[in-house]
């Protein structure tokens, strides 16, 4: 008895978690598995994405996949968003669950030259194409954020004042 | 003139700036202007904000609408990623709470969301606003002859309930298609059309998921079209396309490579605009099929653009 109420906790905090970070659907899951189906992350081989990404957590699973990278391998394409049955929006589940490893620094290595790159001139991807941009006859420097201090500022403000300026990432 | 706030996002004016320029080529010759929007950042990108924080990512996205907003111009990316990220935002941002929430964050830093800006790509300008004929109009040279593979990439086809415009049916997309149609070429049909390149999230999580991915794609258009281009309006799928080519080949599990372009790309040759500034930039060869395209036995009765 007491193991099955310690679950049933378990099960609580991690859908209500979930739904706090945004995927707000997952309740509505039968488990079709009609996401699955179409998702290319999981064709690819990344073993816990869409269905059982939601079986997990809807077994209270968050802090035993908290380490799986299958969920930085999504695409952010949304094929199980058009095709789920029950509106339950699989892909905002697996960024909800994202956001959760992120809140825990259990991030993929490859996601932090970003956010430095996002801090300092607002672009994600970013290198110095001056030279390439006026070989094919452009301005040498973008209309971007890249090269306006003032655009640089705002995003700054906007990160700072974000649950991101407390993970040390910039 | 119809007028869009050109977005630029990141790929494009710090990878692929030929395509940027192609852009800046091709709208102003089809009659519509574009207008930059100083100071836009990234869209943000989905493995920046929209993986720690939601409401970080409509403040961010908030902000780069906010941008088109003031100069009252719906915007206009060529990027998929972008288009996605900025649709949903905007979609996001229909729920009350949240765009007050939103809002509050952006009056730090002086800005409003106010949603009055609509999001579109290039190819929806290209296809519903400017129209085929009008391309057919402008051409110089014809494709004819050409057999082409059309890549849509992902983020313009789901979820279709966010997008401003939307194909008839996403799981076969005919957009891109029509429009390559109309510089003549034929675009046949491939059974993993509307596959994913594997580029994105994917390709920086595990590159070799990614490739695999690819790869299957790849062959599945050599095998069923051996085209001779790929045409692609997704930036993320031409960066693919154009550097997992010869990877795949260096490593022996290929032994061809197939030129690739953005749309705009191939649109701004067959217009008549000068290699060099519209399509120079690449790691997959080129030259051939460029010169091909500008040769003279394809020069349609028009003047030069």
């Amino acid at each position: 008895m007491e193991n099955l109420k310690l679950q049933s906790e378990k099960i609580n905090t991690a859908v209500s978690t979930i739904i706090g970070l945004g995927g707000t659907g997952i309740l509505q899951c039968v488990q079709c598995g009609a996401c699955s189906a179409v998702c290319p992350g999981v064709r690819a081989g990344f073993p816990v994405l869409c269905r059982l990404l939601i079986r997990k957590i809807l077994d209270g699973q968050l802090d035993e996949i908290i380490e799986d990278s299958s969920s930085w391998g999504c695409q952010a394409c949304n094929r199980c968003t058009e095709v789920c049955p029950q509106g339950v929006r699989p892909q905002e589940v697996v960024f909800a669950f994202r956001r959760y490893q992120a809140g825990e620094l259990a991030v993929s290595t490859s996601t932090t030259t970003s956010q430095m790159n996002m801090y300092e001139v607002g672009h994600a991807v970013f290198t110095d194409a001056q030279e390439l941009r006026q070989q094919v006859g452009l301005p040498a420097k973008a209309p971007t954020s890249a090269y306006n201090e003032t655009a640089q500022k705002e995003i700054q403000t906007l990160l700072n004042n974000s649950s991101m300026a407390e993970l040390g990432l910039f | 003139m119809e007028k869009y706030g050109l977005y630029l996002g990141c790929n494009i004016p710090f990878k692929a700036p030929d395509i940027e320029q192609s852009f800046r080529k091709i709208f102003p010759a089809l009659g519509v202007e574009v207008e930059d929007l100083e100071g836009a950042s990234c869209c943000p990108a989905w493995g920046t904000a929209p993986s720690f924080d939601l409401d970080l990512w409509c403040a961010i996205s908030g902000r780069n609408l906010s941008l088109a907003e003031d100069k009252s111009v719906d915007l206009m990316t060529g990027c998929n990623s972008c288009f996605g990220v900025l649709s949903e935002a905007k979609h996001f941002l229909h729920d009350g709470q949240r765009r007050k929430r939103v809002n509050e964050k952006l009056g730090v830093i002086n800005r409003q969301y106010k949603g009055s800006s609509d999001v579109y790509h290039v190819a929806h300008v290209l296809h519903q606003k400017i129209g085929l004929e009008k391309i057919k109009e402008k051409l110089v040279y014809s494709l004819e002859g050409l057999k082409v593979t059309v890549q849509p990439g992902c983020h313009t086809l789901w979820p279709s309930d966010v997008y401003h415009v939307k194909e008839k049916n996403p799981f076969y997309p005919t957009m891109l298609k029509e429009l390559t149609e109309a510089l003549g070429a034929s675009a046949p049909h491939y059974s993993r059309l509307e596959a994913c390149c594997g580029m994105g999230g994917m390709r920086s999580t595990d590159v070799e998921k990614s490739l695999g991915l690819f790869k299957e794609k790849l062959l599945s258009i050599k095998e069923e079209i051996d085209p001779d281009l790929i045409v692609t309006t997704c930036s993320s799928c031409y960066l693919q396309f154009d550097m997992s080519q010869p990877q795949l080949r260096e490593r022996g599990e290929i032994d061809f490579e197939i030129p690739v372009f953005y749309y705009t790309q191939v649109l701004a040759l067959a217009m008549g605009f000068d290699p060099s500034q519209v399509a120079s930039v690449s790691k997959t060869q080129r030259d051939g099929i460029i010169k091909e395209i500008q040769s003279e036995k394809r020069k349609t009765d028009k003047t030069q653009a």
